[in-house]
């Protein structure tokens, strides 16, 4: 399972043509354009401690993707009295959703005569630039509330796509991820992509000498504690159908690894042993659980029958440390971090254990730290953090092409432990950045940056998957 | 037998060198006054009880020795050992450390340690929770090499849970990478080393 020498030497000569590619632009055959600086790692210069460039194998991206986003307004809903200032909330936090969709450019500017309700005046939105607008109206049902939406084509001056839920009470759990939902539903018919809005986002808080479990919306509101600890939890997880978290946590007498039902609080134990337990994941249908566990020499990777709930299985080998397992989308592949070389590097191997391939840039005699793996739950993009010029950076790399296309996706402050959403476009990860110590959201398309929760020990953070309301699992 | 013999000729060697440099003892206050002794008593009582106070004094003096010099060997003990970013090999100042701790554990069999692997705060929180548990198990393996029994040694791991230094530059994270050495039984029983 080790590398040989072999191997390092082909990885290394797979590498050199990235690292002595010149400056480049790089232009598609659509308005797209990414311009990626490739900083020149001089071999002779290369010193262990030479923290001002960055490692041989990563490209910056300083320019993002600038994609051609539709301006969309959202006129105020309407409502009736009753409804009326539910309809004002309902419609903060969708159009908070679609700007922090990052496809679209949200106006601002809302004229008064527009602001009515019926029909829209289309030539009036369309002198602004507007290309979509979403209309709403509030009304009070028997149980809760109907909400009615339609997004308008203003180019085409015509209905695109109309829609009536029904909404809880304003007091229920499920009132704000209802109306995430209808945000998603919005994204999809301008877009005809998966959006993120109705998503969670489980971190640990280090409260005092206990550590505690919060899990907050996707658009930073809403925010509970989840779990509390008087010892250390690590690393929790969501399950693929959203329903449980899983994580580790420290007891009087060891480590357990515990599920917990997210709606219940029902718990049930994994595995208890005396040392630590770390990093689960869930394979994406859920049938398997895999984790790392203290050996007694290093950290390997157990899988667990999260079915039948047993067999724990071995499925990595080395005599230092796995850790951070992280399934492929179609489940065949896991990504993971290793020192098996003496550094942490992101490898992927058979989900069921094998040979693993190296991923991040190694080059022989040159310092590498790549940990946190996270794949992306819808392509063939892992997100890690590695050092770079010193510091901890969100990285990305395709797993198809080992050792190349590295993408480093910050380059401000330090970065660690990245987690995607299910639009498999934003990232959260911890950021100690001068806008404050905590967790960040990033758009890898555009380069978009926003402060998720800020002014605590936050970190391990998890993005669920796209979560139903209570009512509707049910 | 053998091993309680040479601990016996340990523990006398020490208490007779304390005996030599020993600072001079205590005034021992007089005693409440009693009235003038009567003149017949008899000189070899009171020369008795002068050799019993002698005797008690340098006894306690002995003791006090012991526990300076086992106030400094679990110092020593606990002293804490530093470890360079991402490596838990052992350092030629870190295995000096070990070293000084050697003697003592060997002279007190009755002395077991928690060994505790910490970190720096950079890195994965995860992965710094393995790194301090290598951190934990190369101190106690180094320890367990020259031939002490593995049954003594407890080690965790808090990764980067528990800094010492709060700050977020390399001389605090210098002062984060280490194992810090906890007595968790036999504590009054510490013995120098010599």
């Amino acid at each position: 399972m080790t590398l040989n020498t072999n191997m390092l030497k082909n990885l290394q000569s797979s590498l050199r043509p990235c690292v002595s590619a010149p400056l480049r632009e790089k232009r598609s055959a659509s308005l797209t354009l990414i311009i990626f600086a490739i900083v020149l790692a001089n071999p002779l210069a290369a010193q262990r401690q030479d923290t001002t460039k960055l490692p041989s194998g990563v490209r910056l991206r300083v320019t993002y993707q600038q994609m051609t986003r539709p301006k969309v307004a959202v006129r105020p809903f309407g409502g009736a009295t009753t409804a009326g200032s539910l309809a004002e909330q309902v419609t903060t936090i969708i159009k908070n959703d679609l700007d922090f969709s990052d496809r679209f450019v949200i106006s601002d500017i809302m004229p008064e005569k527009l602001s009515g309700t019926g029909t829209p005046d289309f030539k009036a939105w369309n002198s602004m630039g507007i290309v979509y607008l979403l209309t709403g109206e509030v009304a009070p049902a028997s149980a809760g509330y109907l909400l009615h939406v339609v997004l308008w084509d203003v180019v085409y001056g015509t209905g695109k796509q109309a829609m009536t839920y029904s909404l809880p009470a304003a007091t229920s759990p499920d009132f704000r991820l209802m109306v995430h939902r209808v945000s998603d539903d919005v994204v999809k018919w301008a877009t005809g992509q998966q959006g993120m809005a109705a998503s969670r986002i489980v971190y640990r808080h280090k409260a005092g000498t206990g550590d505690e479990l919060v899990i907050i919306d996707s658009d930073g509101q809403g925010s509970h504690r989840f779990f509390a600890n008087d010892m250390l939890i690590y690393s929790p997880t969501w399950s693929p159908d959203g329903q449980r978290i899983a994580y580790a946590q420290q007891t009087g007498r060891g480590w357990q690894l515990v599920e917990r039902d997210v709606h219940t609080g029902n718990v049930k134990i994994i595995t208890s042993r005396n040392d630590f337990i770390l990093t689960p994941a869930y394979s994406p249908d859920g049938r398997h659980l895999a984790f790392a566990l203290w050996t007694g020499q290093g950290t390997e990777i157990d899988d667990y029958d999260a079915v039948q709930r047993c067999c724990m299985r071995r499925i990595s080998k080395n005599p230092r440390d796995d850790i951070s397992p992280t399934y492929s989308p179609d489940g065949t592949q896991m990504a993971f971090m290793s020192n098996r070389i003496g550094q942490p590097h992101i490898y992927v191997m058979p989900a069921n254990g094998g040979d693993p391939t190296l991923v991040s840039p190694y080059v022989y005699g040159e310092p590498g730290y790549y940990t946190s793996p996270d794949w992306s739950p819808i392509g063939n993009r892992i997100a890690f953090h590695g050092r770079s010029k010193g510091e901890f950076q969100i990285m990305t790399a395709d797993p198809t092409r080992p050792g190349s296309e590295v993408q480093q996706i910050t380059s401000s402050g330090r970065n660690e432990d990245p987690s995607w959403a299910p639009d498999g476009r934003h990232l959260v990860f911890t950021g100690v950045r001068e806008g404050g110590t905590g967790l960040y959201v990033m758009d890898v398309e555009t380069g978009r940056l926003r402060p998720l929760v800020l002014g605590g020990r936050y970190t391990i953070a998890d993005w669920s998957p796209s979560l139903k309301p209570n009512s509707e699992v049910r | 037998m053998m091993r309680r013999s040479v601990l016996m000729l340990t523990l006398a060697a020490a208490a007779l060198s304390a005996c030599h440099k020993k600072k001079p003892p205590e005034v021992v206050p007089p005693r409440a006054e009693a009235p003038p002794a009567a003149p017949r008593v008899n000189e070899d009582s009171i020369r008795r009880a002068q050799m019993r106070q002698d005797s008690i004094r340098r006894a306690e003096a002995a003791a006090e020795a012991m526990r300076e010099g086992s106030a400094r060997a679990r110092a020593t003990l606990e002293q804490t050992v530093y470890f360079d970013y991402d490596q838990a090999d052992l350092r030629a100042d870190a295995k000096a450390a070990l070293d000084a701790k050697l003697g003592i554990l060997r002279a007190s069999p009755g002395v077991n340690v928690r060994i505790e692997g910490n970190t720096d705060e950079r890195g994965s929180v995860e992965y710094n929770l393995a790194l301090g548990m290598r951190r934990a198990s190369a101190s106690k393996e180094y320890l367990t090499g020259f031939g002490l029994d593995g049954g003594r040694f407890e080690t965790v791991s808090y990764g980067e849970e528990r800094p010492v230094d709060m700050g977020h530059d390399e001389s605090a994270w210098a002062r984060n990478r280490r194992a810090d050495f906890r007595i968790t039984s036999g504590g009054d029983n510490v013995r120098t080393g010599q």
